[in-house]
């Protein structure tokens, strides 16, 4: 495999990546369908943004999103089954509900956790040492100014913590485990080891004080536009979109089993962060994970980070033998 | 402990009608391709085959099962292909609905607790002042947009609802425990159809 120039690197080399969106397929089918799948994304951006805009202040609040999160990903299921992106990668029961584990861990354990030992508490505590208030000016902007600035303001933290979690071997080990996941689909962005699903959740938002509803609206732009991660549907992405945003194809590269794509497309949302950085790959892959696409069972993603830093600390000590060799690679 | 009456619920039973004229070799290379899967190993023993699969790959079709015997046995109506698949998948969805459960106690007890302390310290005085929130009207831009402007503050009164509301809530465990009740009657049936049809298929392939 020869792999393709993206400006210092070489793309593809390990494992097949397909580099430029010229060369991605396009969606399949009659105009009906070539319709929805090309606007759908747009369309129900603009939609939930207006919804949260002027929802009446009785409906605009946190438990409506999550009922519309709900809905949303539930619709976004129905759109897996119809117009697959890959064959691949469809949903199994057991694929189902090892997602939904981790997705319930989130909603429950790490939700209680968070509550200890969560951002929110550390800023508490930094805002109460220093005698900080908070940036309460902010809620003097517009809304959408406020909710994009808070999305873009969590997305730069998130590309940092993304990037070092793939450069600096610590902050690897909690990562990795993600990266086992040898398709996309919906709820994929909660599988991982929950060190890691904390670390990538912290965030500086809590400095600033802002309405609720410019909340309520940057929260939508992780409900449609980052779900989209990870997906199993074939859009016809219209170009200013995935100019801006990070898609399902961006994901897919930096999910691919060739080491130097999975370098790329950090960004939760906003890919334009990536390409600010120089680390924005346009393209798609199919054959995702790690190990030639080892499947990584539940209870290995959760000793994971730990068993490796044993592994390594035994490997360093010179007490080591063939099976103990760490495998996760730092990856520099 | 007799785990027999138990073993329904991670163990998938059933059995395949062969042809009569079927021959053992012919049927066992029929099904050869299902067992030839990344993580799977497996041994032909005359009229039995076991399984074992590790790290399955999710597109396995029998990726949801971790070991089992297929077995070719002669009864009164036919040859049949008799099967005992082993699935830990099954089982652990049959308990997490115990494990979120388990986790909804620990949430209403970490409430309480939060709660008894919070109020403790308001009897006290020593309970933090909560800093007052400055009303801002909404920017001009909004207000000609025709977006609502934002509540103003609450009262004490319904204050204290809102800090009830902050405590960690058991619902979503519970939801999640139903919702693992759910899936595994759906996997249950699910896969036990599937796995059917998958050696159907195979052994009746010309």
């Amino acid at each position: 495999m020869t792999g393709t120039r993206v400006g210092n690197r070489v793309i593809g080399a390990q494992a097949p990546v397909t580099v430029g969106w010229e060369n991605i397929p396009k969606v399949e089918g009659g105009p009906v369908k070539q319709f929805v799948f090309t606007w759908f994304q747009p369309a129900m951006l603009f939609a939930l943004i207006a919804f949260w805009y002027y929802a009446p202040n009785s409906i605009a609040k946190a438990s409506t999103a999550v009922a519309i999160g709900i809905g949303f990903k539930a619709l976004l299921l129905v759109l897996e089954w119809v117009n697959p992106r890959f064959d691949s990668w469809r949903l199994t029961w057991k694929e189902a509900a090892t997602d939904l584990f981790y997705v319930a861990i989130g909603y429950t354990m790490l939700r209680l956790l968070d509550g200890y030992i969560g951002d929110d508490v550390m800023i508490d505590y930094v805002q109460k040492a220093l005698h900080w208030d908070k940036f309460a000016w902010f809620m003097t902007l517009p809304l959408l100014v406020q909710a994009i600035l808070i999305s873009v303001l969590f997305d730069f933290g998130q590309y940092w913590m993304h990037r070092g979690m793939h450069n600096w071997y610590p902050l690897w080990v909690t990562h990795a485990p993600h990266h086992y996941i040898t398709q996309l689909n919906i709820n994929k962005g909660a599988v991982g080891n929950p060190v890691e699903l904390f670390l990538i959740g912290l965030g500086i938002g809590g400095f600033f004080d802002f309405l609720p509803r410019a909340a309520l609206l940057a929260g939508t732009f992780g409900l449609a536009v980052s779900v989209y991660q990870h997906i199993n549907v074939r859009f016809n992405t219209p170009r200013w979109w995935r100019f801006l945003f990070n898609t399902t194809e961006h994901h897919s590269v930096h999910h691919s089993q060739d080491f130097e794509a999975s370098r790329s497309n950090y960004s939760g949302t906003w890919i334009i962060i990536d390409r600010l950085f120089g680390t924005c790959v346009d393209g798609e892959a199919e054959l995702l994970g790690m190990e030639g696409g080892r499947r990584m069972s539940i209870r290995e993603t959760m000793v994971y980070p730990f068993a490796e830093v044993g592994k390594s600390l035994k490997h360093r000590m010179g007490r080591r033998t063939s099976e103990e060799q760490p495998i996760a690679v730092p990856a520099e | 402990m007799n785990l027999r009456f138990l073993e329904w619920i991670w163990h998938v039973r059933g059995s395949v009608a062969l042809a009569s004229d079927a021959s053992r070799d012919a049927v066992f290379d029929k099904l050869d391709p299902v067992f030839r899967q990344t993580g799977t190993s497996f041994d032909r023993v005359g009229d039995t085959l076991v399984f074992r699969k590790r790290d399955q790959a999710a597109q396995d079709k029998m990726s949801v099962f971790d070991e089992g015997v297929l077995t070719l046995e002669q009864r009164a109506s036919g040859p049949v292909l008799r099967y005992d698949l082993v699935s830990r998948a099954l089982l652990y969805c049959f308990l997490a609905p115990l494990l979120f459960l388990a986790v909804a106690q620990l949430t209403i007890l970490l409430s309480a607790h939060q709660k008894a302390v919070a109020e403790a310290a308001e009897k006290a005085g020593t309970a933090p002042k909560k800093p007052e929130k400055k009303v801002f009207p909404l920017n001009p831009i909004d207000q000609a947009l025709g977006a609502p402007a934002p509540e103003p503050p609450k009262k004490k009164g319904k204050d204290k609802k809102a800090d009830d509301a902050k405590l960690p809530s058991p619902t979503p465990a519970y939801v999640f425990a139903g919702i693992f009740a759910v899936l595994y009657v759906v996997g249950r049936i699910l896969e036990d159809r599937l796995v059917n049809a998958l050696f159907r298929k195979r052994v009746s392939a010309a």
